[in-house]
């Protein structure tokens, strides 16, 4: 039963509500608003609900950075001018996320908060080596503390956010010139699917040669999964058949699939090794 | 829309007459009269009324999928402030209904499928009913149970229904000719076994009655119902009261599609708990529910034998039929009735078997859906006409045309095809879509390199056109009057469920009495008022309700020449209704205003109003028992071309056109006919490629949207449609009835398209991408 | 007695103030509190897009969103779209090309067509069939096969980009 009810309008505001303990944060509602109809989450006593923290919105550079706010909306990232031109992989995330209905109301903050193994976002933020930044309030101030994303995930629904803590943005490194990224999704349909695989490849291509591989996969383990093993296969690699056939091979031996209702661990594996395929030819640039 | 054209016409007593010429709205495209309230939100569909004084009632369903029910703690739901009422199936008396009266409306003593109902509770909000219903503790003890209907038929499977012991349920046989012979004389005999799933209507308005009994122990149900007269006959028993005491009344629905062409508990349990609590009460499903209670289409497995001679003549076709019943029976185990009628009569083939049998499981239960068993027997046929021809080395449209039949031909059931186009429909599909050219380049570049195939598939069908005779009658009554104002009502007994016939009876109003779509008024939600009519089904309505309504436009007509034919020296025969006038029918000059003429009988010495009453019966009949008979009134094909493109990588199918060639008799409203049949070929599309209720031991795995994948905007291909029109002999109105051969052809056309492209046949459907894929790389890959 | 909170906002170019539960959907404070059913609540999980409304110039599935956070927004409903006087032009669209037939999705099609109409407006490139149909993605219809909906949002990209 819900007993309080707070719309604080700044970050320091919030981190003190949450500090008092048993609170429920509600922004889009989008992921919220299921999960406690269909009782697989329930709501503390105190809903705190952080739309009207401007601070929390907006996509912004400064130094070589970038910086998203939490509260940033899907539609919002869709839309951007200066992430189209300079991270296009993120907007092409954010065109296969959901409906537009969902988009304009969900945040990039919940869709990470949600931690679905499936999260459409996260793919091409571990890409970039994003941090997310949690803020909370401790000794009378607003304490901030950065977690690379790859960290973040601990299991299906689970992240290393502490009780009082706030996604409040999320920030990366201006990547390197060169750098390219593509991004892969399974489904019949554009959108308005869960992922059966969702898969995500950065690197950058130098005189023929793969340097900084970053890949990234959704709904193949508990969290969305950092292909590591693969990447240092890739890496200072040239990209040729039998470079792209090992590649295979070894992102398919990385992941972890279920069988569930929506797809079989074998299609997943599957998909996997034709995304691998497809997005190092787009990298390579054919 | 009838225009108005003012003409000079001869000069006569000083004034000047106008000239009416003769327009008619039939073949045109008008617009549903209810579509403005739909399209501002003002429509009060079932689900958005509120009565005063009403009730929210919610049922516990089981979660055990066959058990024995050990005791059910109702105290804590009955204690709960708002609580008016909560029952149990021991709170009521046995209540047997369903086709075969073995379901009853709160299972006592056993539960045996998903979806049985073994509490309800009728509260003052849904939030308190729905609390009710959490406090309610049932206790079980599991029983073994049983999924698949070859498992139910063997000796010693767990019993479902203790009146049937042997699990069996409908049995169907039919045969014609010599079948052993023709197998034996055949040049080839090809053997196949398809399996077919379970799909779900997904109605966009979930389930929901409100029913509220009157102190005299009358009983108004407001119902989504698609038969409302039949509907009191099989609710009553359900309930315990005279069917001559309910009282039917249908607000608009979001849609039915077959769903809504029984009895489902819900509705006499709601009736129940409104007699109990002396309020009316509203019970709705939500998604959940509503995916997990619905009734589905019939699931089956079919072996098919076929035979054909080198030259490519049909000899023999040999069906068997094994339906899941699940745990009680509605009407999907009946759907044989009108599949058998396409395994035995599509094409001509000269001796013919079906043997259909349903068998009860602890599995969720059918109903009817747009397409009722021809659906399955299409996937089915025209798949194995795409192989059979491949085998004696034939193009598909070739040896289509061998064996289709022409007019006259009766089937070995007695479908009489009169009127047959099938040779017309295939001919009109096959050069529309250039399909020769193209299914031979395709099938060449099948195996070649290329992650893109593309292919182009064909398929064909028969449907009932003009009704379909399972009830003694299958007529329609219509009652049409017109007030002083020229205004008219016609009060018909066909339901609308958003197919439209408000829209195609208007215009048979407005055509026979030359008055403007504005001045007619359809009235169809009230079973008090309404003459009978067999229900919204079958592709039937048009049809029968079209022609009961024809029949009444013409009565009056005739009432109203004959009395201005008294009037003026004109006879009857020499007069037209136009733009609301009588005019001359040779030269269109005005005679009298319609609404002055009706004020004139109206307040005559012997005063006449304008109001007739029709019931149509189609000229069909009844299946004798070896379910022989022309069921029918009249006959319709259809051609369905699509055209794909694979991914051989991924699986996935991309339809990139479906071209449409059906006889429907003759259009009577172009919008209408349209409208349902990109509808009905959307409905096919997910049957081919994505829909499928997951159930696994009796469970349902994917109730809702997001795993259960019906077509959205981006996945709906070009559609191209064609008419082929005949005027339709047993149809004073011409028309055919279409609205389900769209449901029904499409999936096979993209299965045949499928295999043209990568050369893999799927016995069944959904292609899924999965499943696609499985076949493409499933045995190198793993 | 349970928690319920005042908020204000502009439904339909009206300021309204209601008491509504903290965790009440926007669909459930408007078919129950304001009696505009048109929105309908289809599937509670935004996979339908039944019960499409504007906050703020954005389409929302309103069964996802809480009431409370409509405070101090501007929402708009299928109600609000057209006038008194009569339909707007996208709700006439969608009468005249028959895209309606049982109806029970088209109050959620129609806000969402006319949403993606107005995104699109101004834009330099053209307005396709394909991306009618993407921005209509989330909204199921199980009865017009989208053809006709999508014929229907098309005419008015044409009929607005000719005044």
């Amino acid at each position: 039963m819900i007993e309080n009810y707070s719309v604080p309008s700044s970050v320091a505001e919030a981190a003190q509500l949450l500090q008092q303990g048993d609170a429920t944060i509600v922004a889009g509602g989008t992921d919220l608003t299921p999960q406690t109809e269909a009782g697989a989450r329930t709501f503390a006593s105190h809903l705190v609900n952080i739309q009207r923290i401007e601070e929390m919105r907006g996509i912004s550079t400064s130094d070589g950075r970038f910086r998203i706010g939490g509260l940033t909306t899907v539609t919002e990232i869709l839309e951007s001018k200066i992430l189209a031109e300079e991270i296009p992989v993120l907007v092409e995330a954010a065109d296969h996320f959901a409906s537009p209905q969902i988009r304009n109301a969900a945040t990039l903050a919940g869709n990470l908060c949600n931690a679905s193994p499936a999260g459409d976002m996260c793919i091409p933020l571990l890409l970039l080596d994003a941090e997310v930044e949690l803020a909370s309030w401790v000794d009378g101030s607003v304490a901030i503390r950065s977690v690379p994303l790859a960290e973040f995930f601990t299991g299906p629904g689970k992240t290393v956010l502490q009780a009082g803590e706030l996604l409040v943005a999320v920030e990366f490194r201006q990547p390197a010139k060169g750098f390219t990224a593509s991004f892969q999704k399974s489904g019949p349909r554009p959108a308005l699917e869960i992922s059966t695989v969702s898969m995500g490849l950065a690197a950058v291509l130098q005189d023929g040669l793969l340097t900084g591989v970053r890949i990234a996969i959704g709904a193949v383990a508990p969290t969305p999964l950092r292909a590591t093993a693969t990447e240092s296969t890739l890496e200072g690699r040239a990209l040729d058949e039998n470079m792209i056939s090992s590649a295979v091979q070894s992102v398919q031996q990385e992941v972890s699939p279920i069988d569930d209702v929506r797809a079989s661990a074998w299609y997943r594996k599957h998909l996997t090794g034709v995304y691998i395929r497809r997005a190092l030819s787009h990298v390579a640039g054919n | 829309m009838s225009s108005i054209e003012l003409k000079t016409g001869e000069k006569k007593s000083g004034g000047i007459n106008k000239v009416f010429s003769k327009k008619t709205v039939i073949g045109t495209r008008v617009t549903k009269p209810d579509a403005p309230d739909k399209a501002t939100g003002k429509t009060i569909y079932i689900n958005d009324m509120v009565l005063p004084r009403m009730l929210y009632g919610k049922i516990l369903h089981t979660d055990r999928v066959h058990a024995r029910i050990i005791s059910i703690d109702t105290s804590a739901a009955k204690a709960l402030p708002g609580v008016h009422v909560v029952l149990t199936g021991e709170d009521i008396p046995l209540l047997k209904f369903g086709t075969m009266r073995d379901n009853v409306p709160l299972k006592a003593g056993k539960v045996r499928c998903i979806r049985d109902e073994v509490a309800a509770v009728a509260a003052e909000t849904e939030q308190i009913a729905a609390e009710a219903i959490a406090l309610i503790k049932v206790e079980y003890e599991d029983l073994p149970a049983v999924f698949s209907p070859t498992e139910a038929l063997q000796e010693g499977a767990p019993v479902v229904q203790e009146d049937h012991p042997d699990n069996r349920s409908l049995a169907y046989k039919f045969s014609h000719g010599d079948v052993a012979a023709a197998e034996a004389d055949s040049d080839i005999v090809l053997e196949h076994e398809f399996v077919v799933p379970y799909v779900t209507h997904c109605c966009m308005g979930p389930g929901c009655a409100i029913a509220d009994f009157d102190s005299a122990g009358k009983l108004t149900i407001y119902s989504q119902t698609q038969y409302p007269y039949n509907y009191k006959m099989d609710l009553a028993p359900a309930i315990g009261i005279h069917p001559g005491d309910i009282r039917v009344i249908q607000p608009p629905v979001g849609g039915a599609f077959g769903s809504k062409l029984d009895v489902y508990p819900f509705e006499p349990i709601c009736a129940l708990l409104s007699k109990a609590s002396g309020r009316p009460v509203k019970l709705t499903f939500s998604r959940e529910e509503e995916f997990i209670n619905s009734p589905t289409r019939q699931p089956a497995e079919f072996k098919i034998k076929s035979g054909v001679n080198k030259d490519g003549t049909l000899t023999f076709r040999s069906v068997d039929c094994l339906m899941n019943n699940g745990a009680y029976t509605s009407w999907g185990p009946t759907t044989p009735i009108i599949q058998m009628r396409t395994f035995t009569g599509h094409f001509r083939v000269p001796a013919v078997e079906y043997n259909g049998l349903a068998a009860y499981t602890n599995s969720v239960y059918a109903g009817s859906f747009r397409g009722y068993g021809n659906v399955q027997a299409t996937y089915v046929t025209a798949s194995v006409m795409d192989m059979l021809a491949e085998e004696v080395g034939m193009d598909p449209i070739a040896f289509r045309l061998k064996n289709a039949q022409d007019p006259g031909e009766v089937t070995p059931q007695g479908s009489k095809l009169d009127d047959c186009k099938l040779k017309e429909c295939i001919e009109i599909a096959a050069q529309k879509t250039d399909f020769l050219s193209k299914h031979e380049t395709y099938a060449g570049l099948c195996k070649q390199p290329g992650r893109i195939k593309r292919g182009i598939g064909i398929a064909t069908s028969i449907h009932n056109a003009g009704g379909a005779k399972i009830h003694k009658s299958d007529g329609c009554g219509s009652i049409l009057k017109l007030d002083d104002y020229a205004r008219a009502t016609l009060i018909t007994g066909a339901s609308e469920i958003g197919q439209g016939i408000d829209a195609v009876l208007t215009q048979i109003v407005m055509d026979e009495l030359g008055i403007p779509k504005a001045d007619v008024t359809i009235v169809n939600n009230d079973t008090a008022l309404g003459p009978w009519d067999v229900g919204v089904h079958a592709s039937r309505t048009t049809f029968v309700a079209g022609n009961a309504a024809l029949q009444a436009a013409r009565a009056a007509r005739k009432q109203i020449l004959d009395a201005a034919s008294k009037q003026s020296n004109v006879s009857a025969e020499e007069m037209d209704l136009r733009q609301g006038h009588v005019v001359q029918a040779d030269n269109g000059v005005s005679i009298v205003k319609l609404d002055k003429l009706l004020r004139q009988m109206h307040f005559a010495d012997e005063p006449e109003l304008v109001m007739v009453s029709e019931y149509f019966e189609p000229d069909s009949e009844l299946e004798d028992r070896n379910h022989v008979g022309n069921l029918s009134a009249t006959w319709a094909h259809g051609a369905y071309v699509a055209e794909v493109e694979v991914d051989t990588e991924t699986g996935e199918v991309k339809v990139t056109k479906i071209t449409a060639v059906q006889d429907v008799g003759r259009v009577i409203n172009r919008l209408g006919i349209e409208g349902q049949m990109e509808g009905g070929i959307s409905v096919s599309l997910g049957y081919a490629l994505s829909e499928e209720l997951l159930i696994q031991d009796g469970k349902v795995l994917n109730p809702n949207f997001r795993d259960y994948k019906v077509p959205t905007a981006p996945e709906t291909p070009e559609i191209e449609l064609h008419f082929v029109e005949s005027d339709c002999k047993a149809s004073p109105l011409g028309s055919k009835g279409i609205a389900e051969l769209p449901a029904i052809i499409p999936a096979p056309a993209i299965a045949n398209a499928v295999y043209n492209a990568i050369g893999i046949r799927f016995f069944a459907p959904p292609l899924t991408p999965e499943k696609v894929a499985r076949a493409i790389h499933g045995a190198t890959t793993q | 007695m349970s928690l319920e909170i005042e908020i204000g906002f502009t439904l339909n170019g009206r300021p309204v103030k209601v008491r509504v539960p903290p965790t009440m959907t926007a669909v459930s404070m408007l078919r129950e509190k304001f009696d505009l059913t048109g929105g309908k609540l289809a599937c509670g999980e935004g996979e339908c897009g039944a019960c499409t409304v504007k906050i703020d110039n954005r389409t929302i599935n309103s069964c996802l969103m809480f009431a409370v956070d409509c405070d101090g927004r501007e929402v708009q409903t299928i109600e609000g779209l057209g006038s008194v006087k009569g339909l707007e032009i996208m709700q006439q669209a969608f009468v005249e090309h028959g895209a309606i037939q049982c109806g029970y999705c088209m109050p959620g099609m129609i806000m969402q067509a006319r949403y993606v109409v107005d995104q699109n407006a101004g834009n330099e490139h053209k307005v396709t069939r394909d991306d009618i149909a993407r921005g209509l993605e989330g909204n199921v219809c199980r009865c017009s096969g989208y053809t006709k909906v999508v014929d229907a949002v098309a005419a008015v990209v044409l009929e607005e980009a000719s005044t």
